[in-house]
């Protein structure tokens, strides 16, 4: 009898993969033609062939310690030349979902924002939230609640200080589960690429400095400009719109914390010094806030088009999280801008629910980071850094003792 | 009410189904749109298994409606149409003309007064003919046909002055037949899928990319190369061959079903390489190697212990040109050694499937599946690959199986 490992197959995890969209899977019959189609594929480890084996088995550690499912971008050209129709595409998509649901905790956040409703009424319950701590600060500013009279001017709603003590508190809730969840996927893919442990028992982490000069700024450099997204076959021209998405959540990131420097910061210590929300039209930030907020429309918009159009032509397919996440951010940008101009038109019934509804939009798109497809910037930028990494420690050259054990030299 | 049986093709199923329906007692039509018959049998080298030359079998059969008076047989003829009921079909044939008399059975005069040359079909455009040609040296009838292109010509008129008086007959115009009949065998057989529809396979952009039909043509002693199977850009002996199974078969996107014969045919093939040149190297990239029975599967155990075989578990996805002039790179992904493939070779071979006549010339009055093969109905029996893709033994088989349900058919009408 020859040496057999037995498999012990997770059902639960291919009844996921298939319910999440993956439901062609046991189609494959493994002659691996999207293993060479993809034009993202790599030389020793291509992909998607393995996975679907996987999936199909129900091998749920080899799929989770797999990096690979993180470097498609599904433009579906393994699925058009699939001859089996088993659209490998769509199965990576549904495993994706699932990881991402994997590694967020608690679960319950993650349940809740995977359906519209749930997001629907986590934008109603941030609202509910607002308005509360916006009734409490309009006794400390003695402003009218909750429509402030006089000109439209938002901080009368709610000031910086409010709404620095809602935001910062919810970016770091989500920024600790992010770190988890990336900390373990970490962990995880080590695994599945055979890094070994360190002595501790833990995956290898390179220290950060190296982490970051080797590993992540070549991959943020790569993402930034789509180098990858741009080669994936079919979907080239959805990398456009989600190029244009990207930088202009780029742009209000550095947006945001410029205003909150000059008008939370220089605003509060010289009251009467003119540093005061809103800034005026011509000032560079607001500008450039104005930029990156019709950017943020026109790309996501973009994104819909495109994606319409392929899950139309059967390219994907399009699961219920693909179009959460699209008109989560879309309402952002919309109403963001809705906002602006109501103020400068001065209608203050239309302006005060519109700001009111924004601030319960960006905060449920804050909280949807590590629970929703939006973690794919979370995990898929991870995968970028670990396939750099992994690469460095097989070939010995990652330096800090992590190389793996090679073949000992024979003894003469 | 007829008694008579039509036949629609006459390849080894047709011919095979006539026959056994003849020798029983019924008078048979037995209607072939080639200028010859035998089919794709004809255009083959050697049979899998036992690795014989089909022309014995071929023979066999011809020798057998030489001497049967009861089957009457058309060439360059189509159905057209067919209409009635089991027991009482009518059925339109359109007789193309040949433009040649029984006499006509050496076509050198012609061939020197002729001076067009187009592709020769039978060997997949690998050599040329004339527009006076003997299908095959071993072509039953034996009798020279006139390209119909330009039987109108002065060509054809010089033809026919070069030819013996009497030989050739450029006033022949198409007949139709219509023949009363009590039951229908289709066997229309296949034909090699068109590998140009696997865009990723790149076929026509690659002179040393050929089909296996193909190398079957050239290994064929009446073929191009004379029976040396060559690259077809330099013909030179090819030293390393790759065989890319299920190109265009079990596919949906093609054909979605197995064609059944391509895994034996590139083991059968591989002798002739192998054969040819004991130093030459054989990769065989395949999703599974389909060789059922106790017979075909002890081939492959053959083949398989030769060690200048390999054989890849992934199927080639993509071909690319080779770094050497004339030669291409097969790439795949070995799914058991794991990791991407790119094997340089001199020569490809694409496996391609059987596509069923029926995909594309339909007959009306006959019915067809999705994939094209027809679908039996009470008095209408497809047999051989116009049924099922098979082999030439199964093909036999079907056909005498077809030939008692059409007796069958005649007696209960009759």
């Amino acid at each position: 009898m020859s040496e057999y490992t037995k498999i012990k197959p997770d059902l639960d995890f291919v009844k996921g993969v298939m319910d999440a969209g993956g439901d062609t899977v046991n189609r494959c019959y493994q002659c691996a033609t999207c293993s060479i189609v993809c034009p993202l594929s790599t030389e020793d480890s291509p992909f998607p062939r393995k996975e679907m084996l996987w999936a199909q088995w129900g091998l749920a550690s080899k799929v989770s310690g797999d990096v690979d499912v993180w470097l498609c971008h599904q433009c579906g050209d393994c699925s058009a030349y699939c001859p089996r129709d088993a659209k490998p595409g769509d199965v990576l998509g549904a495993i994706r979902a699932n990881a991402i649901k994997y590694y967020a905790e608690p679960k319950s956040l993650a349940n809740l924002l995977s359906t519209s409703k749930g997001i629907i009424s986590t934008v109603i319950a941030s609202m509910v939230v607002v308005l509360f701590v916006a009734l409490i600060w309009s006794f400390v500013t003695g402003e009218s609640w909750p429509i402030p009279k006089g000109t439209v001017e938002y901080h009368k709603f709610l000031s910086v200080i409010p709404i620095d003590i809602i935001y910062l508190s919810l970016a770091g809730f989500v920024a600790w589960v992010s770190y988890k969840g990336v900390t373990r996927f970490w962990e995880d893919i080590s695994k599945g690429a055979g890094l070994g442990e360190s002595y501790t028992g833990t995956a290898p982490r390179p220290a950060l400095g190296p982490l970051f000069k080797e590993y992540v700024v070549p991959a943020v450099k790569e993402i930034l400009a789509h180098e990858r997204f741009k080669k994936c076959g079919a979907a080239a021209e959805r990398a456009q719109g989600h190029l244009w998405t990207l930088w202009a959540f780029i742009i209000l990131f550095i947006v945001t914390n410029l205003a909150m420097f000059y008008a939370d910061i220089l605003g509060n210590l010289f009251p009467n010094s003119g540093f005061h929300s809103p800034l005026a039209l011509y000032n560079p930030i607001k500008i450039l806030g104005n930029i990156g907020a019709v950017m943020l429309i026109a790309g996501i918009w973009m994104l819909k088009s495109m994606r319409e159009q392929k899950t139309e032509e059967g390219i994907f397919k399009s699961s219920a999280q693909d179009w959460n996440l699209i008109w989560l951010i879309f309402a952002v940008g919309v109403t963001g801008l809705a906002a602006e101009i109501f103020r400068l038109i001065g209608i203050r019934i239309i302006a005060y629910p519109t700001y009111w509804l924004h601030l319960g939009c960006v905060a449920t798109l804050f909280l949807a980071l590590p629970f929703t497809k939006f973690a794919h910037l979370l995990y898929r930028t991870t995968a970028y850094v670990f396939q750099r990494y992994a690469a460095d420690v097989k070939a010995g050259e990652a330096g800090f003792g992590m190389e793996l054990p090679g073949e000992p030299e024979e003894e003469h | 009410m007829s008694n008579s049986i039509l036949v629609v093709g006459g390849g080894f199923s047709g011919l095979t189904a006539a026959l056994e329906a003849a020798e029983a007692g019924y008078d048979v039509y037995l209607v072939e749109k080639e200028s010859y018959l035998g089919g794709r049998v004809a255009q083959l080298n050697k049979y899998f298994p036992k690795l014989c030359p089909p022309t014995c079998g071929l023979e066999i059969n011809f020798k057998r409606l030489k001497t049967n008076p009861r089957v009457t047989f058309y060439t360059l003829a189509d159905v057209t149409s067919v209409s009635g009921e089991p027991g009482n079909y009518t059925v339109e044939v359109t007789v193309n003309p040949r433009y040649t008399t029984p006499q006509c059975t050496n076509c050198k005069p012609g061939e020197e007064a002729a001076s067009t040359e187009v592709p020769n079909e039978f060997n997949f455009g690998m050599d040329t003919r004339k527009g006076i040609y003997m299908p095959h040296p071993m072509s039953y009838p034996n009798q020279c046909v006139v390209d119909p292109s330009i039987a109108a010509s002065d060509e054809g008129k010089a033809i026919a002055d070069a030819m013996p008086a009497g030989s050739v007959d450029l006033s022949q115009q198409p007949e139709t037949v219509t023949l009363n009949v009590g039951a229908i065998v289709m066997a229309t057989g296949w034909k090699p899928y068109d590998p140009n529809n696997m865009d990723n396979l790149h076929f026509s952009e690659f002179d040393n990319v050929v089909t296996n039909m193909m190398v079957e043509r050239m290994a064929s002693p009446s073929g191009p190369t004379g029976g040396k199977i060559v690259r077809p850009s330099d013909n030179e002996e090819p030293k390393v061959i790759g065989f890319c199974q299920c190109a265009g078969s079990r596919d949906e996107n093609h054909l979605a079903f197995c064609s059944y014969i391509c895994c034996m045919a590139t083991l059968k093939q591989i002798t002739y390489l192998r054969e040819q040149n004991p130093e030459s190297e054989i990769y065989v990239f395949y999703i599974d190697i389909r060789s059922p029975g106790r017979k075909y599967e002890n081939f492959y155990a053959k083949i398989k212990a030769d060690e200048k075989v390999h054989f890849i578990k992934g199927k080639v996805a993509d071909i690319k040109a080779g770094n050497e002039p004339g030669n291409v790179i097969l790439v795949a992904e070995d799914t058991i050694g794991g990791g991407r493939v790119e094997q340089e070779v001199d020569l490809a071979v694409l496996a391609t499937g059987m596509q069923p006549v029926g995909a594309e010339s339909k007959i009306s009055g006959i019915d067809y599946d999705q994939d094209g093969f027809v679908v039996e109905k009470d008095g209408i029996i497809p047999c051989g690959c116009a049924k099922r893709p098979i082999d030439v033994v199964s093909s036999a088989q079907s056909a005498t199986a077809a030939a008692l349900k059409a007796i069958q058919v005649v007696r209960r009408a009759g």
